[in-house]
């Protein structure tokens, strides 16, 4: 006899992605909506660890979106619609990178919506912290220096680390994500690493 | 395995992007080479270190601010004309045929007989243009005033613009959205289309909360709603739109069918299962009271009597399958 949760498991295999697509290309903006509502939180994750800005995520999210609903006709269910919003957002995100490396902008804290600073550590639940705010600080000295180090790498460079150590994808679908090969995503993840390691090696 | 190699397949391993035969090579050179095994512990140290800059979730607050500057804009955007909407369909649908030469055939000579219409008809508009020209008699385009579009009538979008050499003369070719007003019965197929393409597509929640509401009145009162795709409207709405108005109307306008269509049942316990809003997934648990025979039936409304949020919802689902005799 079949499973408890199998007739709900095929209600859920029954409204799958691709009628939601199919009808977002034919003009449904309902179908669109709720095809945001599955992705937009990971995508302003993304956005928002790669950037450390709200404010540069929310731009981000607002231009992926954008261009996806624009684009949504072109999409031919070659890859996953996954790999196809990332597709999206990575390439947004390495305008952005390469638009600071240009500025020579080293984001080393992270910005809510208003400017202020956010301290990222105080979301860290640990409780430790809470007993010794000296502790606390160098942790909070140490997420800096980690992201003055990321801010070191290429765009590239940045992009695979952060997509396969922080968002734990596989390096094949950085690879499709990135519009290069499984290989070129392996290679680019060995530099970042070995660059990283020689700026953080003083932190041991 | 040299050195240079272990230290890329120590990166690999530390991601688990790493081969088992690999790793257990690996695992007997690191057994041999401190450098390399330094090599790891330092990668680790490394991927230690990197969690002092921790991924963390968006406020909620900040994902509905997105969203909500996000579906502004989208409203904003003029919609699509309907030969683009049309000429996108027609793309999607022969985008399936590649394994289909025959249909792929059909698809040139279609269009190559549109090309050649178009191109016919694009000459003999040259051709009239050209003699309007020659003609003694000023054309509006030479007046310092543009020509108005129709005043009814508003432009949907602009195709082309093209300044003829040498001159102040501009060809502008627009296209123009005339708004129609229709007037008819319930019955009329062509009010039944528009109240349908309304329920998907109208950006104003009101015009699908009415559209919506009048197709689900149609069918509860039993009038034809079996084909020209009115349960399809009415379920794509429960299962999309954003309003729960709209979506308990849609609800309500499916439940004479639950008992005899199979895809109408689905769309009401995939509400059940999905629908954010309490009130409507109780809805659907009352509409499927009839149904509670059957198995897949039972099944999702004892899912939702364990794992629902919400404890009324939990309460309800319960009771219904305490009064329903089990089958074996």
């Amino acid at each position: 006899m079949d499973g408890p949760d199998r007739a709900a498991e095929r209600l859920q295999a029954r409204a799958p992605e691709m009628e939601l697509i199919r009808e977002a290309q034919a003009g449904s903006r309902a179908a669109f909506d709720a095809l945001v509502r599955q992705y937009e939180q990971q995508v302003l994750r993304l956005a928002l660890h790669l950037t450390g800005s709200e404010h540069d995520a929310e731009d981000i999210y607002q231009e992926a979106f954008l261009k996806a609903f624009r684009y949504i006709g072109n999409f031919r269910f070659e890859c996953s619609f996954y790999t196809w919003i990332y597709r999206i957002v990575t390439n947004l995100c390495l305008d952005q990178l390469r638009r600071r490396k240009t500025r020579r902008e080293d984001q080393a804290v992270v910005l809510d919506h208003s400017g202020d600073e956010i301290d990222i550590l105080s979301s860290v639940s640990d409780n430790r912290s809470f007993s010794n705010p000296a502790k606390e600080l160098d942790r909070k000295v140490l997420g800096e220096r980690i992201q003055a180090a990321l801010s070191k790498l290429t765009p590239r460079e940045r992009m695979v680390f952060e997509l396969k150590h922080y968002q734990g994808l596989r390096l094949r679908t950085i690879g499709e994500m990135l519009n290069t090969t499984e290989e070129t995503a392996k290679n680019t993840l060995f530099r970042a690493t070995k660059k990283l390691r020689t700026q953080l090696a003083g932190l041991r | 395995m040299n050195c240079e190699l272990a230290h890329e397949r120590i990166v690999l391993a530390a991601y688990g992007e790493l081969p088992d035969e690999q790793a257990h090579e690996l695992d007997r050179h690191l057994a041999a080479c401190p450098e390399c095994s330094r090599e790891r512990e330092q990668l680790l140290a490394l991927k230690t270190l990197s969690m002092a800059y921790p991924v963390i979730e968006p406020d909620p607050n900040f994902v509905t601010r997105s969203r909500i500057r996000l579906e502004e804009e989208l409203d904003a955007l003029p919609p699509k004309s309907w030969y683009e909407r049309f000429g996108q369909r027609i793309l999607n649908n022969f985008s399936n045929l590649q394994a289909a030469p025959v249909a792929a055939l059909l698809l040139l000579i279609v269009g190559a007989g549109a090309g050649t219409l178009g191109g016919y008809e694009f000459a003999q508009a040259r051709a009239a243009h050209a003699a309007g020209r020659a003609s003694a008699v000023p054309i509006a385009k030479a007046d310092p005033g543009p020509v108005v579009p129709a005043p009814s009538a508003e432009v949907a979008n602009i195709s082309s613009i093209v300044r003829q050499p040498n001159s102040e003369i501009v060809d502008v070719t627009y296209n123009q959205v005339v708004p129609q007003h229709i007037e008819g019965s319930l019955d009329d197929p062509a009010i039944r289309q528009l109240l349908m393409l309304a329920s998907a597509n109208a950006s104003s929640q009101g015009v699908r909360d009415d559209s919506v509401g009048l197709l689900a009145a149609e069918c509860r009162a039993g009038h034809a709603c079996q084909g020209a795709g009115i349960r399809d409207a009415l379920m794509v709405a429960l299962r999309y739109d954003k309003s729960e108005a709209v979506r308990e109307k849609a609800l309500q306008g499916l439940q004479p069918y639950v008992a005899e269509d199979m895809r109408v049942r689905d769309a009401v316990l995939e509400a059940l299962l999905n629908d954010r809003d309490p009130r409507i997934r109780a809805a659907a648990i009352s509409e499927l009271e009839p149904v509670q025979a059957d198995t897949g039936v039972r099944r999702v409304l004892s899912t939702v009597a364990n794992s629902d949020n919400n404890p009324h919802i939990r309460t309800v689902s319960r009771q219904v399958l305490s009064r329903a005799p089990v089958f074996q």
